[in-house]
């Protein structure tokens, strides 16, 4: 396994589109280091790799699918109100491609 | 004459007779708002135009409430206490806030979190420190932290919550209040900034078991826009409360409750611990059985970083949708993921985007199975020791955190190796979905405590009932902090 270094931590970071100062980046590797510690204490314990992964909070959890009925939708002034860039009824970003 | 420090069904009954009006109410809750504010810096937004409403049956109409910065309230700031959302008026409210609403429950005031619910201290919300009334150089916890300290200094008789990790269950121990979260999805989430999906719970923080059972009772129900939300028209939780425990079955944990594996224990811890021991006289003294057993210890030490494992890695998904293009202050650039990076960069705190990386780390590929599958098998183990224990006990009952509430300087948080197991181990409710509620049981130098029971799944009745029984039985019922008094 390799080790979560100090340079991984700032190219994550930045895959996220967060910049993290020296301090930032530091608090990370600290709290990880606590972390990596206890997984090696979990993967000793006993046939821990044959345990199902518990994914939900409730075991007996259904997805229950209502019906396809068309519903009023929200109006697109309401949607774009908390936007600050927009242009009618479109939201303006730079450029992205070319 | 004041009202905000009484119960909802005290407050239900003077308005009922003509004693007192609901617009009368709502200008006691926000002059008292005002007052908190500057003393504990508890708001987000106080809502100074709010106006009573009609009093009808309803054990809620016309009284007035507090709503977590966390929850969408349409028309009113939602920033979750983070600067990435602090203009953002959202168009819908939550659910939960809609049935409250339909019960005539006015809302006076938006509470601070952690930032977007992800901290324990209260600190790290856009707005600032809140501090706790009982005493201004400590904490409430968190993330519940405004809601805790408005309800603890008698703001009104309730607020909401939410709680992934502890947030409403331990900074309503700091402040010496009630606070329940029910089974994951008796509540709608729909409407609630997501943090941790499989983790989140909506509730409630009051001064009492029955206020709480009131407001939950209102908020709940099954809601087409949760599909995690189930049907609970069955569960009655005020009328389930008559107190009758005879018979019931309790646990502890060794392994959490007993000083000797606190080697270095303060002064403080051991009469919290104490303190909790005298409690469980006191289930006895009501006719409850209660026994110590063991859970494997080196399980409860992987807690706290399974939780921080999987509400990270669950959290970088859910915010991934904060751009600060379609909502949140523009931040400037020449290129869209320059703009996105600085309003990013800018917008979150350290300990948000120290989550982020983290979370974002588990869930690469190559990092998965060591990291994040790990976590949730661990997380899996310790649901079937305490679904195991349901097996034979009605409730487990355990100690809030390691004693009062911490002072605010030289806090952080963060894991520390050395956390007590004591500190975390609310985080099982979390993994299991488990109801569980948190009391006041007492105080150590003036400052309260808090004693928590979880149930099993689906038995928030008999849940909240052994709260209540044990509640009746101590002195702290319906307690308002002293020093803002």
């Amino acid at each position: 396994m390799q080790k979560f270094t100090k340079e991984m931590v700032d190219d994550y970071a930045d895959k996220l589109l967060i910049g993290l100062t020296e301090e930032e980046n530091k608090m990370v590797l600290d709290e990880f280091g606590v972390i990596d510690a206890t997984i090696d204490m979990i993967n000793e314990l006993p046939d821990i790799e044959k345990v199902e992964p518990m994914t939900h909070a409730l075991d007996d959890f259904e997805y229950v699918l209502r019906e396809d009925e068309p519903e009023e939708s929200v109006p697109i002034e309401d949607l774009l109100a908390n936007c600050d860039d927009h242009t009618d009824r479109e939201v303006q970003v730079p450029r992205m491609v070319g | 004459m004041s009202y905000m420090d009484k119960s909802i069904e005290e407050i239900h009954e003077a308005l009922k007779k003509g004693l007192v009006t609901s617009d009368e109410l709502v200008k006691e809750s926000l002059e008292k708002s005002h007052l908190v504010q500057e003393k504990c810096n508890a708001f987000v937004t106080i809502l100074d135009d709010a106006k009573g409403t009609e009093v009808t049956d309803s054990l809620l109409s016309g009284i007035p409430y507090g709503v977590k910065d966390n929850y969408s309230t349409k028309g009113v700031l939602s920033t979750g206490s983070s600067n990435t959302l602090k203009d953002y008026v959202p168009f819908f409210s939550a659910t939960a806030i809609d049935n409250l609403s339909k019960a005539g429950a006015v809302m006076v005031n938006k509470t601070v979190l952690d930032e977007f619910g992800m901290g324990g201290t209260g600190t790290t919300g856009h707005t600032g420190i809140v501090t706790n009334p009982w005493d201004k150089t400590r904490m409430c916890a968190g993330s519940s932290a405004g809601s805790a300290a408005a309800v603890a200094a008698g703001v009104y008789p309730y607020a909401t919550g939410s709680d992934t990790g502890d947030s409403i269950r331990k900074p309503a121990a700091y402040c010496g209040i009630v606070g329940y979260k029910p089974t994951y999805g008796m509540i709608s989430r729909y409407g609630l900034f997501p943090f941790a999906s499989s983790l989140d719970h909506c509730g409630v923080l009051t001064r009492s078991v029955r206020d709480a059972a009131i407001v939950t009772d209102a908020m709940k129900g099954i809601d087409k826009n949760d599909m995690t939300s189930w049907n609970s028209k069955d569960v009655h939780l005020l009328e389930a409360l008559d107190g009758n425990v005879k018979g019931k079955k309790l646990c502890y944990v060794k392994e959490i409750c007993d000083i000797n594996n606190y080697p270095n224990a303060s002064d403080e811890l051991k009469r919290h611990l104490e303190n909790f021991m005298k409690t469980i006289d006191i289930c006895k003294s009501l006719g409850m059985e209660v026994d110590e057993v063991s859970v494997d210890e080196t399980l409860l030490k992987a807690s706290p970083a399974t939780y921080v494992v999987i509400s990270c890695a669950e959290a970088t998904s859910n915010m991934s949708n904060l751009t600060g293009f379609i909502f949140g202050p523009r931040a400037s650039g020449d290129k869209w993921d320059e703009e996105m990076k600085n309003y990013r960069t800018k917008g979150f705190s350290p300990l948000i985007k120290r989550r982020f990386v983290i979370g974002s780390y588990v869930l690469q590929a190559q990092n998965k199975n060591r990291y994040f599958h790990n976590a949730q098998r661990v997380r899996r183990l310790l649901v079937d020791e305490w679904k195991k224990l349901f097996e034979k006990y009605d409730a487990v009952i355990l100690p809030v955190g390691s004693g009062p509430a911490k002072k605010l300087e030289g806090s952080k948080d963060a894991l520390d190796k050395n956390t007590a197991i004591l500190e975390d181990h609310l985080q099982i409710g979390n993994f299991g979905g488990f109801p569980s509620i948190t009391i006041p049981n007492g105080f150590i130098d003036g400052l309260p405590v808090g004693v928590n029971i979880t149930g099993n799944c689906y038995e928030d009745e008999k849940t909240l009932n052994i709260a209540y029984a044990l509640e009746g039985a101590m002195d702290y019922k319906g307690q308002v902090c002293k020093e803002v008094q």
